[in-house]
Formats: structure tokens, C-alpha cells, sequence
């Protein structure tokens, strides 16, 4: 007994520090693609956060709902294809020519202004495949603009919540 | 055999996509239930609700609101930013902005079935293959049209009567008829969905004009308060998107049905309207039409599409392996020059080649030289001295295809030696040019120079082998010949087969007739005017017997042949005998089922049928009976179930004919005639004209009626026929 009222203050301390020190390290950003007029299926579309070194260090959204159209996003695939680490929470539908979406995504702050880039890789079934439709440095400055798109997306627009 | 082009074409597109009709119709089966699984969801919303209600009730539960959708299901769609700043996408009810259930996900058969469906899961090659698919579907859907058309002769006659030949013709031309407008629309919406998504329709993109604005110019009026959106129904807005930011030059974004706007999120003012084009318009409906998205009522129309193909597959096929089966024009043992009988044959679909041959073979039997060809091969021919014709009449009177040439043929090669000729018609009651191309080969062939008629055009209706035995016996005596035909065997349907046990059986009066009562040991559904038909042994034809119910029995009026081996055989069972025959259903010859009033007009055991009809009028319909008999003795046989009926009144009036007795022959006919204004008033107020006998009296009759018609009513027999006012069942 004696062991556990020293145990359950430590826990409390340790647990309320860890949740601390997640709220305070990452913020959430609403971010719009806007897509080209492009004819055809729906996009299947990444947003992957891309470490100094150039890896791909986080999935932080995919919009495309069916796995089995993963693979056609191939540079992401190499990445996640041999985690398969849990999507759920973080996928949406696919998005078609012309249509916009607005999505929220959630980055630490200690990755800001640290070399660290966010990356769009778009994939459409029967068309293209762009490694790097959109791909900027992960500024202070670019999470509230607006980027230009070189394949299926037009511009996407970032906004701290 | 030569086939229209039409047929041909229809025949070869079916069997070039036929693989894939079968995969697209089966998916096809499987995706209607989508939309109708979907509409069970009962997020279905009441209609009147206003943009602006769900906006305010939805921007008080939510951080942010990013887009508003009504599906294709009529489902309001939310999605937002929820007070933890996380994103969500839900089903709403828009009146009070309330999540009522998570966005229905797509079942995974539906989505195995889509794929296959639309890309056979080979991706743009598939895709190729779905949309030329659906563009011979369309094709086949026209020579359907064009084929049905000719084949009831005319347009305006598409959705007349078709005769019952086999089960297969049958519904695929019933059936085809009733479905060529949604088949039609599926090809359609299928063709134009691929042209679609391979990006072949005119580019169509529209823009908006955005504003130069300032700062200055803002005045914020609440969003709830836009005008727009108080007037603006939510069911009406396909798509409602907030703007992206609180900048000025972002903008709500809003998709109806028919155009987008731009409206400033500060005024609510409109800045920009762009109609969608008629391309974009038809995209749309082509989705909701190929899918059936939103309505129960064309995703079963669009089910039954696909029921439908599977079995004009089946039927189509199988009508062709049968016709391929039957339409060989035997090979001929002597050439062309040394025969002395040619026979020469008209035929559309093969059926008339039987009789031909049946013929052929019975002349070759008899040690005569003959040739056969088809009516289109004719040419000269050395030793020949007679020429005989069967020909079917296609459409409206026109050849059938494999004669079309026949009549100019006939003009530029003469025949070398005066020959004689003699034409037989094949066609149906029920079309009105009924045997018309044997008429016109029949006159064409009269007034040639070449040709000498030995024996007038003769009509068989329905593919009658009675009458077709008629003719020989004609042709027979004509040529000094004893032909015999037998009749070819044919399956009967066992699931009618019953064991019959003799309940009555009366003796033999003057004419050889005889009346046969009949139990079934087992349960049987038929009416008075089936037939029932019997083989007295295995090697034998069959012979048919028009029916009357009285109670569950069954009852036959049968004449004795010296040397009919069925009516011989009838004629000698006794109480308690069993015989094993079939019921066969003839719904063209019921008594009608509303009380109309109705003639009856029957000679010797053609009056079978109308005892049991009159016995059974409980209803009392006015029934009047016309019978031609020989003497008055024949008559004996079914004067008591008839006095029986006039005393309950079940049978208004009977009349008889008699041809046998005292100087003066009178025949049924004779009786009509004087009964014309009785006859054309019957017609007139919609009464019924059934017919039971033989083909010669069925024939007689048909002429005073016609006769009658046009005399008194002014209007052609052809017209109540049309209007299932005459009934026939004559052999």
C-alpha cells in the first residue's frame, strides 16, 4: 500500500507533464486544395511532412478512401507501404477536378522553421502521378498562405486555427 | 440461308458483347440495390427548410462550418470544424442542424460491383470495352425496333398483337417492345458517361469574374439575414461552400442544379452567376438516369433493364440455334435441269422450309424427280413441267428475304417450256396482310406468259398441318397422285401430361360422332377451349382435340376417320379405361372474362369447346350459337346439355344448319347473312365472335363477316380483329 501512494503522484506528475508537453508542442492549420479542371476520377492526394534529411517522416492526411489505390501514390508507398501504420483518423474522400476540400491537420511546433518541408503527392487513376504537386518549407511564414500547385492541384491555402 | 441484314447485324452484336452484357447486367442487378438500400436510410429531410435556418442552427454547434451538400440520396451533408478543432463530415437534419448519423459507406459488393461494372477491373481498357459495349446495345436496340416493326408490319401496329410461336420469340419480342425505351436510355447514359470520363465531350469549363473589392465597400450584414439565403432551399443547393477565410475576396461558393454563384460573405450579395452548359446538364442526368441514385422507382425499372438482357441473351441465342436447326433446304439428289417438279421456297425464319420438305421428301418417295431451291435461285429449268411455291409474306405484304428478287427474276428469264404453277401461303390470321406475298406471286405468276396456275393460292394460317394435309389432298388429286405426309413428331409438355380415366363414352350417331367424358386421376388447370392433345402410340403424330369443361371433367366431340388411328382408337375405350394426353393452353380462344355478349359459330365437333363455355356461364352473358351440322339426327349428341342451357338461362339463342338434309344444303354461313344486322350491331357495341370448325367453314365464315363489316358498318373485319373481337380455333 505504502508503494502505491508514492507511486500514483509520480504517475499523476509524469502523465500530466507528457499531456502537457503534447498540447504545447503541436498546433492545428485548416488547409484547402483546390483542384485543376481536370477530367476523370477523383484524386488520390498525400500530405506527408518531410524531414532536413529529405524522408518522409509523418503521414498528417490522405484523402482517398480505398487502399488498393494506394500504391498508385508511389513515392508515399515506399514510405508507409511497409508500416501500414493506422490512416483512420487522418483520411477523407478523393477529390475531382474543379472541386475544392478543407481539411485540418495537425503539426508539432518544434518541426516549424526547422528545415522540415510538407510535401502534396497526387495520383489520379489512368493519368498522372506527381511526387511533388505541391512542396514547400514548413515555415511560420507559408502555414498562412496560399501555394501554387504543378499538377492536379491549383493552389492549396494553409490557416493556424 | 440467307437472313436480313437487320437480323444479322442484331445477331452479331449480340454475340460480340454478349460475355460482356451478361457481367454488366448481372453487376447491374446488384448495383439498383444500392440506391434502394440508401433511400431505406432515413435521413430523408423535410423539404422547406432554408438555407438560412440550417446555417444559423449548425454555425451554434459548430466552430466552423466548411461545406453544406445535399447528396444524391436528398441526405444533408455537413461538413465542419467542431468545437475541439477537429474536422467532421456527417448527415444533419437541416431544420435544426442536429447529427443524425455517420456518411453511409459504400458496401464493399457495391464497390466490387462498380468496378466490374464500369472497368471489368482492367482499368482504361475496360472502360473502353464497357462504353463500345453500350454503344452496340444501342444498335441492337434500333434493328430491335426496326425488326419488331416489320415483323407486326408497321409502326402503328408496334404494339399489336404477337403471335405465340415458341416461348422464346415470343417474350423476346414482348418483352423487348415494353423495354426498348429504358434499354435505350441505359445505352445512352452508359455511352455518354464513358465519353465522359475518356474526356471526349466538348470541354466545357466555366469561370467566374472575381471583383476588384475594398476594404471600404465592406458592410456586414449576419449570414442568417442574406436574402439569398432565406429564400434558398437547402434541397435545392447541391453544394454550399463557406469561405475559406474572413478575407473579403474569399467567397461563399454555391452549386445548385443548374448554375454556380460567387456571393460575398460580407453582403451576401451575388458577384458572379455562371449557368452550367448543356453538356454539364446532361452529365448530371446521365449519372441519375444510368444509377437510379434517389428514386426506388427507376433503380427496380433499372433492375428489370437488367433481368430483361440477361434473357433476350438467352432467348436470342437459343431462337438461333433452333432456326439454325430447322432452316437447312434439304440437299437435292437430282440437278436443276433434269427435274420435273421444282419446288421453290420463301422463307423468312426458316418455319416454311419444314413444309417444303415434308413435301420434297414425300415426292421423292414416290419416285418423282424433283429440285428445291430458294424463290431468289430461280432460273430455268430443262425438263421441268410444274413449279410449286411456298412462300411466307414478310411485313406488310413484302417478300420474305430470300425472295426479294423472285418477281423480276420471273420477267427476265422466262421459262424455256410453258410451265404450270402452284402457290402456297404461309402467314397468321393476326397480321393484316395475312398470305399477301402468295397473292401477289399467285397474280404475278397468272398473268405471265410463262406460267399456268393448275391450282389457286392456298392459305395456311398458323402453321396448321391440317391445313397444310388439306392442300396435299388438293395438289394430290390435281396430279393423279396419292401423297402421303406424316406429320413430324413432336415433344409434348410432360408438365401438363395426365392420366385421363373414361367417365362416359357415347355410341357412334349417323356421323361417325362421338362424345367422350373424360376424369383427370391427378389435378389439372385448363378451361374450356385448351386443347388437349393425345398420341395413340409413340411413332404417331399428335392429335389435338378442342376442349369442354363441364364440372373437372373434360369433354371431347370426336368424329371417327375409317382411317384416323386416334379417333378409332378413342372410339373404342371403355368405363374405367385410362389414356395418358396433355393439356395445352390456348389463351387465345377463352371465353372472354367480362360479361360480353358473344356469337359462337361452330361446325360439327367444333362445337365442343362452346358446351363447356355455355354450360359455364354462371355470369348469364348473352351467348348466341350458330352450328353447321349435316342432319338434324347430328344434332341428337348435344341437344340435351343445350335445351338444358337455354332452359337457365345460359344460352340466349341457338341456330342450326343443316347440310345433308332435304334439297337445299345450308351451311353456318348461310345463316350468318341473314342475321347481318344482328352480326354488325354485336360487333359494334364490342360483343365477341368466337369460331370453331374447320379451316374451310372458318374461312366461308370469315368472308360474310367480312362482308357484313363493310357493308353495314363500314369498317373492315381487320379492325375487330385488331380489337381481339374474333376468335379462331380451326383445323
Amino acid at each position: 500500500m505504502k508503494k502505491i501512494r508514492i507511486i500514483i503522484p509520480i504517475l499523476v506528475v509524469v502523465l500530466s507533464f507528457m499531456s502537457f508537453k503534447s498540447l504545447t508542442e503541436s498546433s492545428k492549420y485548416k488547409c484547402m486544395i483546390q483542384m485543376t479542371n481536370y477530367t476523370g476520377e477523383g484524386a488520390y492526394i498525400v500530405i506527408s511532412l518531410i524531414n532536413p534529411e529529405g524522408n518522409y517522416e509523418k503521414t498528417l492526411y490522405v484523402k482517398g478512401d480505398d487502399d488498393e489505390w494506394y500504391n498508385t501514390v508511389e513515392s508515399w508507398w515506399d514510405f508507409y507501404g511497409k508500416r501500414r501504420t493506422d490512416l483512420d483518423a487522418i483520411t477523407g474522400a478523393t477529390i475531382s477536378g474543379g472541386e475544392r476540400a478543407i481539411n485540418v491537420i495537425e503539426i508539432d511546433n518544434d518541426k516549424l522553421d526547422k528545415g522540415y518541408k510538407l510535401r502534396f503527392e497526387t495520383a489520379v487513376e489512368d493519368q498522372d502521378y506527381y511526387t511533388s504537386d505541391v512542396e514547400f518549407d514548413l515555415t511560420s511564414q507559408n502555414v498562412k498562405s496560399k501555394i501554387e500547385g504543378k499538377g492536379f492541384i491549383r493552389y492549396i491555402r494553409m490557416m493556424p486555427q | 440461308m440467307t437472313i436480313s441484314i437487320w437480323r444479322f447485324s442484331h445477331l452479331i452484336l449480340a454475340i460480340l458483347s454478349s460475355v460482356f452484357i451478361i457481367l454488366a447486367s448481372v453487376t447491374g442487378m446488384i448495383l439498383a440495390f444500392e440506391p434502394i438500400s440508401n433511400q431505406f436510410e432515413s435521413y430523408n429531410i423535410n423539404d422547406d427548410t432554408t438555407v438560412a435556418t440550417t446555417i444559423d442552427n449548425l454555425s451554434n454547434r459548430y466552430d466552423e462550418i466548411l461545406t453544406i451538400q445535399t447528396d444524391e440520396n436528398n441526405f444533408v451533408v455537413a461538413s465542419v470544424i467542431t468545437n475541439e478543432g477537429e474536422s467532421d463530415t456527417f448527415y444533419i437534419n437541416p431544420e435544426t442542424g442536429k447529427k443524425i448519423g455517420s456518411l453511409i459507406e459504400k458496401a464493399p459488393i457495391f464497390s466490387f460491383a462498380t468496378n466490374l461494372h464500369r472497368s471489368l477491373f482492367l482499368k482504361s481498357t475496360g472502360r473502353f470495352i464497357v462504353g463500345l459495349v453500350s454503344f452496340f446495345l444501342i444498335l441492337m436496340a434500333f434493328s430491335g425496333l426496326i425488326l419488331i416493326v416489320k415483323r407486326q408490319g408497321g409502326i402503328h401496329r408496334y404494339f399489336s398483337k404477337v403471335i405465340n410461336e415458341n416461348f422464346d420469340q415470343y417474350y423476346h419480342v414482348i418483352f423487348g417492345r415494353w423495354l426498348l425505351i429504358p434499354i435505350l436510355i441505359v445505352a445512352f447514359t452508359g455511352v455518354y458517361l464513358s465519353l465522359e470520363k475518356f474526356a471526349l465531350l466538348p470541354e466545357t469549363t466555366i469561370s467566374h469574374k472575381y471583383p476588384e473589392m475594398l476594404t471600404s465597400e465592406i458592410d456586414t450584414t449576419s449570414i442568417a439575414s442574406f436574402e439569398l439565403f432565406k429564400t434558398l432551399k437547402i434541397t435545392d443547393v447541391k453544394r454550399l461552400e463557406f469561405p475559406f477565410s474572413e478575407d473579403i475576396e474569399d467567397y461563399f461558393f454555391i452549386t445548385l442544379k443548374d448554375k454556380e454563384l460567387l456571393v460575398n460573405q460580407y453582403s451576401g450579395a451575388i458577384v458572379s452567376e455562371q449557368d452550367y452548359p448543356l453538356i454539364k446538364l446532361l452529365s448530371q442526368w446521365s449519372l441519375i438516369l444510368h444509377t437510379g441514385q434517389g428514386t426506388i422507382f427507376w433503380s427496380m425499372v433499372l433492375f428489370l433493364v437488367c433481368v430483361a438482357l440477361l434473357f433476350f441473351i438467352y432467348s436470342g441465342f437459343a431462337m438461333t440455334l433452333k432456326r439454325r436447326k430447322k432452316v437447312g433446304i434439304p440437299k437435292n439428289k437430282f440437278s436443276k435441269d433434269t427435274a420435273e417438279i421444282v419446288i421453290l421456297v420463301g422463307s423468312e425464319t426458316g418455319s416454311t422450309i419444314g413444309f417444303a420438305t415434308l413435301f420434297y421428301n414425300a415426292l421423292l418417295a414416290h419416285g418423282k424427280t424433283v429440285f428445291i431451291a430458294e424463290m431468289n435461285a430461280y432460273t430455268t429449268y430443262k425438263q421441268a413441267q410444274q413449279i410449286v411455291i411456298f412462300t411466307a409474306t414478310y411485313g406488310e405484304g413484302d417478300s420474305p428475304i430470300n425472295a426479294t428478287k423472285f418477281i423480276n427474276l420471273t420477267n427476265q428469264t422466262p421459262p424455256n417450256q410453258p410451265l404450270e404453277f402452284s402457290v402456297l401461303g404461309f402467314g397468321s390470321l393476326l397480321y393484316p396482310e395475312y398470305c399477301k406475298y402468295a397473292e401477289v406471286v399467285d397474280s404475278h405468276l397468272a398473268t405471265h406468259k410463262g406460267f399456268q396456275q393448275q391450282l389457286e393460292v392456298f392459305k395456311i394460317n398458323n402453321q396448321s398441318f391440317n391445313a397444310f394435309q388439306t392442300w396435299i389432298k388438293q395438289w394430290s388429286t390435281a396430279n393423279g397422285l396419292e401423297l402421303i405426309i406424316k406429320q413430324p413428331l413432336e415433344t409434348l409438355n410432360s408438365k401438363y401430361t395426365r392420366q385421363f380415366k373414361v367417365v362416359k363414352r357415347t355410341n357412334l350417331n349417323n356421323d361417325q360422332t362421338f362424345m367422350l367424358q373424360l376424369k383427370p386421376t391427378k389435378k389439372v388447370k385448363f378451361q374450356s377451349g385448351d386443347l388437349l392433345a393425345f398420341r395413340p402410340n409413340v411413332n404417331e403424330a399428335v392429335r389435338q382435340y378442342s376442349v369442354a369443361k363441364i364440372g373437372d371433367d373434360i369433354v371431347l366431340s370426336i368424329k371417327k376417320h375409317d382411317m384416323g388411328l386416334c379417333s378409332s382408337y378413342l372410339s373404342t375405350l371403355n368405363i374405367g379405361d385410362e389414356i395418358s394426353a396433355t393439356v395445352e393452353h390456348n389463351r387465345e380462344f377463352h371465353f372472354p372474362k367480362s360479361s360480353t355478349p358473344v356469337i359462337m359459330i361452330a361446325n360439327g365437333t367444333g362445337i365442343a369447346p362452346f358446351l363447356g363455355m355455355i354450360h359455364q356461364n354462371e355470369a348469364k352473358s348473352d351467348i348466341h350459337l350458330f352450328v353447321g351440322l349435316r342432319k338434324k339426327t347430328s344434332f341428337a349428341l348435344y341437344s340435351g346439355l343445350l335445351d338444358q342451357a337455354i332452359h337457365d338461362g345460359k344460352l340466349k339463342t341457338s341456330q342450326m344448319a343443316y347440310s345433308q338434309e332435304g334439297i337445299e344444303k345450308v351451311y353456318v354461313q348461310d345463316l350468318l347473312i341473314k342475321q347481318t344486322e344482328f352480326i354488325a350491331k354485336h360487333l359494334e357495341k364490342g360483343g365477341v365472335i368466337m369460331i370453331c370448325g374447320s379451316i374451310v367453314m372458318q374461312n366461308q365464315v370469315l368472308d360474310k363477316l367480312r362482308h357484313i363489316t363493310s357493308t353495314t358498318l363500314n369498317l373492315s373485319l381487320r379492325y375487330f380483329e385488331d380489337n381481339q373481337q374474333v376468335k379462331l380455333d380451326c383445323y
